[in-house]
């Protein structure tokens, strides 16, 4: 970059271009986490139309099955003793789990480069999206 | 109505909704959500908590390859990002309490007035594919703020440098609050923010959009996960049919014109506002 010109910074712009890979990593992140998700949600749903044949959409819409598979203990055992409704949620956090795996992949790149100003930024992010699913969600309940 | 049928009536839909949605730019909770509580008798909290696996579906099925080709910048995105989750938070947490408040209906007109205010912004916005040069401020300077893409249609490197930070913040907190509340994108503030106070050329800010979308959306999504507004068994066939939605309408964007688009959907999403204003004065 020139400093010829009167709109330049004052000195050059410290930040390289980040390393390719950091791009690929998290293309690769984003497409992995989709298609695990939706293969989960995919084969879920229709195990589920399956063992419950005769659900009415009104019963589905008012028993949502969700809050009893949200800890990693009920996720656990849910999946372990097949229930359907834990599956459909493993799907449902996976993709919810998506970007925040990617923030988790971009503080890595920050933090090898020794970006120190962005890897507190995305620290921060994720420290931030981890106090919404943990805590927060939790709370407002 | 049969249970299978009210699947496949959802994943159809949701196609449809992921179609129009990337089309217009609008996303797709834009249309879905308002569909979900007139067509499929949802509530209101639940078609927001599945607004919020709509925009995940599609801001992964999309993002990945604005990434892959670098349109995304990394580092505006994410440091965009420190306003928008905390607004996403907050946003969420109030449709929380305003749903225990009994106050659901008044959420919904709220959704219309956001949708309907949201078209005329869309329709007027005045795209500069690449900006002129500004100065740069000492927020985005000593971050590093800047970057280059490769332009196909130009068929050459364009460099941009990011200004105004600061304000950007300001913007992408609203539109983390008003993402969070109503399960929509916001992409529209979101561009607003990136194009006009930080000057980033059009495709940049698209991606980059794009890119805090789904992050953004993480944040409201935890919440309403939590508090038990995601039901799976109507998010499963939501979250497939708008990434497969999404999907078919960025193969055939690039061959159509933007405006034209806007100006076919535009109508139906209007028609959607007024329904679910009216769904929420108990008129409809």
């Amino acid at each position: 970059m020139t400093a010829s010109s009167d709109t330049a910074p004052v000195r050059a712009s410290p930040a390289q271009p980040l390393p390719p890979e950091a791009y690929a990593r998290m293309t690769l992140v984003l497409r992995l986490g989709l298609a695990l998700s939706l293969a989960i949600l995919a084969s879920g749903v229709v195990i589920y139309l399956l063992v419950n044949p005769d659900l009415s959409p009104s019963s589905v819409l008012s028993n949502n099955p969700i809050l009893s598979y949200l800890s990693l203990q009920g996720l656990g055992s849910g999946l372990a003793a097949g229930s359907v409704s834990a599956v459909l949620t493993l799907g449902v956090i996976v993709l919810v789990a998506t970007p925040i795996v990617r923030v988790v992949s971009g503080l890595y790149v920050f933090a090898k480069v020794g970006e120190r100003a962005m890897t507190a930024i995305a620290s921060t992010v994720l420290v931030l999206l981890l106090l919404a699913v943990l805590f927060i969600g939790p709370l407002v309940r | 109505m049969d249970l299978a049928l009210f699947v496949v009536l959802l994943l159809l839909v949701a196609v449809l909704a992921g179609l129009v949605g990337s089309l217009t730019g609008l996303g797709g909770g834009v249309v879905m959500i308002p569909l979900l509580v007139v067509l499929f008798g949802t509530s209101v909290p639940v078609a927001i908590g599945t607004g919020f696996v709509t925009i995940l579906a599609t801001s992964s099925a999309t993002g990945a390859a604005y990434v892959r080709d670098h349109l995304t910048d990394i580092r505006i995105g994410m440091f965009l990002e420190i306003a928008t989750v905390p607004g996403a938070l907050v946003g969420a947490t109030a449709t929380v309490f305003l749903t225990h408040a009994n106050l659901a209906s008044e959420l919904l007109i709220a959704l219309g007035i956001v949708l309907l205010v949201t078209i005329p912004i869309s329709l007027s916005r005045w795209n500069v594919e690449i900006p002129p040069e500004v100065r740069q401020g000492p927020v985005a300077h000593r971050l590093g703020l800047a970057g280059e893409y490769h332009d196909r249609f130009l068929g050459r490197e364009v460099p941009y440098r990011a200004a105004r930070a600061r304000p950007a913040l300001g913007v992408m907190f609203s539109a983390g609050v008003v993402s969070g509340m109503f399960g929509i994108g916001a992409g529209v503030l979101k561009v607003l923010a990136l194009e006009r106070s930080m000057n980033l050329p059009m495709k940049v800010a698209t991606a980059t959009s794009n890119f805090m979308i789904g992050v953004t959306a993480a944040a409201g999504a935890g919440v309403m996960l939590a508090a038990g507004y995601v039901n799976p068994v109507v998010a499963a066939p939501v979250a497939i049919g708008t990434a497969f939605g999404a999907y078919l309408g960025s193969r055939i964007l690039p061959g159509l014109q933007n405006r034209t688009v806007r100006l076919i959907f535009l109508p139906v999403i209007l028609v959607l506002a007024v329904e679910v204003i009216l769904r929420g004065l108990g008129v409809a």
